[in-house]
């Protein structure tokens, strides 16, 4: 199973509505060694987001440098970063984002569309990703035929599927309820233990900052602390325990 | 699955709209394929005639007004040699009907030496040339009142004129024409006639129209100047026109059919490229955040650009095949007979008018797509992402 680190280092972000400049991030630096769990919070505006999408090859920086693995993102133009995306970034949205017209198993095999692939081996992997979060007996079922939950399940098994080395979570359990959230949780938190995924979360949730190994605060474009949890949340946590 | 699969799944993403399209697209190309024909099977007679040379000459006031018979003579006259004009044809307006019915045939007196000369289209064999030679009452038959009447070879029917004196003539079927172009036609010999109006008191062996049947179309343009200019300033001044110029007489009495019909065409691809044009950016409009995510996960702008517009492409061309396929299927398997519609006898199947419809909706299809396909390929992933949250 792959991973890779990121390294962000002096990057400003700036945003140009009507002429008027908007400043993001400000000479933000952040460093993940492959294979941890950190987790983004900070209020609205904070930045959040705009760094997820820097590392995951989705903006480019105004200035400053990304790297993830081997991969100098702010020297690619768009069609190499979408390239770089499909193979190394897995993204999990707040909204899922399934295609409702497409079964979970065939969302899960979207991404592998991309690649020089057998059929068979398309449907090897899908079915290793919906082990993996436990969906193997909802596979022919609709997204309006999954609780929100499931839904969640399908997106990250759609994340994982191409074996990415990073993992990027903009708000996974935002619509979620508590014990499904858990679940979500303890997913991603398995991502990382068993398979040495790179997971880089955005939450404003305090319980599920607690999955995470690092917990970076940002605060208008700017990195303002961080919290190192010696013991995180998670599935393998509580079994090691 | 293939992409393929995805494009045809998002198009029943919503059945009732993706169902509305398609009769959107589907009623006008059913309406374009029988206009096209239309259009195709004037054209083809068009084509027909222009081929087969022949001159009119009628009275420049009015058709109704006859000619005296011996300008037949003058007009050959114009060309001794025969080096520009095969053979003239005088012919009479007969206007006859079968009795106890409403319909006029289109029946007309023609000279008996010169008949399957001027229309040598009525494919008459020798044989039925000496059989129409021999029998005063000969009359040569389209297909379409044959079949109406339920006529065949050899059968003596009756018509009654239309046109004072109004007589009741029989005649012999000596033949049944069978090209398209002939096939509302009944022609008998006008000695026949001539003789008949004279047993009636009304001895004036006139034409209405002298069709002359010329070698080559430099020659019909010359002989239309030459026989004008022949009896100019004369009681008898004639107009001379190509035999598409005189048909275009009668359809244009109801209005420019062909231009209306090709207009009604060009009306059907715009509204149907607005139609479709409009569902797409309804659908892409709706569907930004997932098409973001599409690229979010590895799909190129070009990719999703082909998506987007080969939704486009197959909902047209479902939309064509569904409107045209039974329209031409019907046109085939039920061609529209009797129609007597100007120089229209009937209307069958043009596979050009086919073709060319499911050719203008994979047009449509990319015009209606272009602008969605553009608006998706440009899509600013992070903005469209960030309006999910």
């Amino acid at each position: 199973m792959s991973s890779a680190d990121i390294d962000v280092r002096n990057v400003h972000k700036i945003y140009h509505k009507d002429r008027i400049e908007i400043p993001v991030l400000m000479g933000l630096g952040l460093k993940i060694d492959a294979g941890q769990f950190v987790v983004l919070m900070g209020p609205s505006g904070s930045g959040k987001s705009t760094l997820l999408h820097l590392i995951g090859g989705l903006d480019a920086p105004t200035s400053g440098s990304v790297r993830v693995g081997e991969a100098q993102l702010e020297t690619m133009s768009e069609r190499q970063l979408t390239a770089w995306r499909s193979r190394h970034v897995g993204f999990i949205f707040q909204m899922y984002h399934l295609v409702p017209v497409l079964t979970a198993a065939q969302n899960i095999e979207l991404p592998l569309l991309l690649f020089p692939m057998s059929s068979a081996e398309r449907r090897q992997r899908v079915n290793t990703a919906l082990d993996i979060v436990g969906l193997g007996d909802r596979s022919d079922h609709r997204p309006n035929q999954l609780s929100g939950g499931q839904e969640q399940r399908v997106a990250i098994a759609r994340a994982i599927v191409t074996d990415p080395d990073v993992i990027l979570a903009d708000e996974p359990t935002g619509d979620l309820d508590a014990t499904t959230s858990g679940e979500i949780l303890d997913l991603l938190s398995l991502l990382n233990s068993d398979f040495g995924k790179t997971i880089l979360m955005v939450t404003h949730d305090p319980r599920a900052a607690s999955y995470g190994r690092r917990t970076v605060h940002l605060e208008k474009g700017v990195l303002q602390r961080e919290e190192i949890n010696a013991n995180p949340r998670g599935a393998a946590a509580a079994l090691a325990s | 699955m293939t992409l393929t699969y995805v494009l045809m799944q998002n198009l029943r993403r919503n059945p009732l709209r993706m169902g509305l399209t398609v009769i959107a697209f589907a009623l006008p190309m059913a309406v374009f394929v029988a206009a096209i024909s239309f259009v195709v099977a004037l054209a083809r007679v068009g084509a027909h005639n222009e081929a087969q040379l022949r001159l009119g000459v009628h009275h420049k006031q009015t058709l109704t007004n006859p000619l005296p018979e011996a300008l037949r003579r003058r007009i050959e006259g114009l060309d001794p040699d025969r080096a520009r004009l095969a053979a003239v044809c005088g012919m009479r307006w007969f206007g006859g009907r079968v009795p106890e019915t409403q319909n006029t045939l289109t029946s007309l007196a023609a000279d008996v030496d010169t008949f399957h000369i001027v229309y040598s289209d009525t494919d008459m064999t020798p044989e039925e040339v000496v059989a129409w030679q021999r029998d005063r009452t000969a009359c040569v038959v389209g297909r379409n009142p044959a079949t109406t009447y339920g006529w065949k070879l050899g059968d003596r029917v009756t018509l009654e004129s239309t046109v004072p004196p109004y007589l009741a003539l029989e005649f012999h079927i000596v033949k049944v024409m069978d090209n398209a172009e002939r096939a509302n036609f009944f022609y008998f010999r006008r000695d026949y006639l001539d003789e008949s109006r004279k047993a009636a008191g009304f001895d004036d062996p006139r034409c209405n129209i002298f069709w002359v049947k010329c070698r080559s179309a430099a020659a019909l343009r010359s002989l239309q100047q030459d026989i004008d200019a022949l009896f100019a300033h004369t009681p008898d001044e004639t107009k001379s026109e190509d035999e598409n110029a005189f048909a275009a007489n009668f359809t244009q009495a109801a209005g420019d059919l062909p231009g209306l019909m090709q207009a009604m065409a060009v009306v059907v691809v715009v509204v149907v490229a607005l139609v479709a044009g409009n569902t797409m950016m309804m659908s892409i409009r709706e569907r930004t955040r997932e098409l973001a995510v599409f690229k979010a996960i590895g799909f190129q702008s070009s990719r999703v650009f082909t998506i987007v517009l080969g939704e486009s492409v197959l909902l047209a061309m479902i939309g064509s095949v569904i409107g045209v396929l039974p329209t031409a299927a019907l046109l085939y398997a039920f061609p529209v007979r009797g129609l007597s519609f100007g120089p229209i006898s009937g209307l069958e199947v043009s596979w050009v008018a086919v073709v060319g419809s499911m050719v203008i909706s994979l047009a449509v299809g990319l015009l209606a797509g272009i602008w969605p396909a553009m608006r998706a390929m440009r899509l600013h992933t992070t903005d469209a992402l960030r309006r999910v949250a």
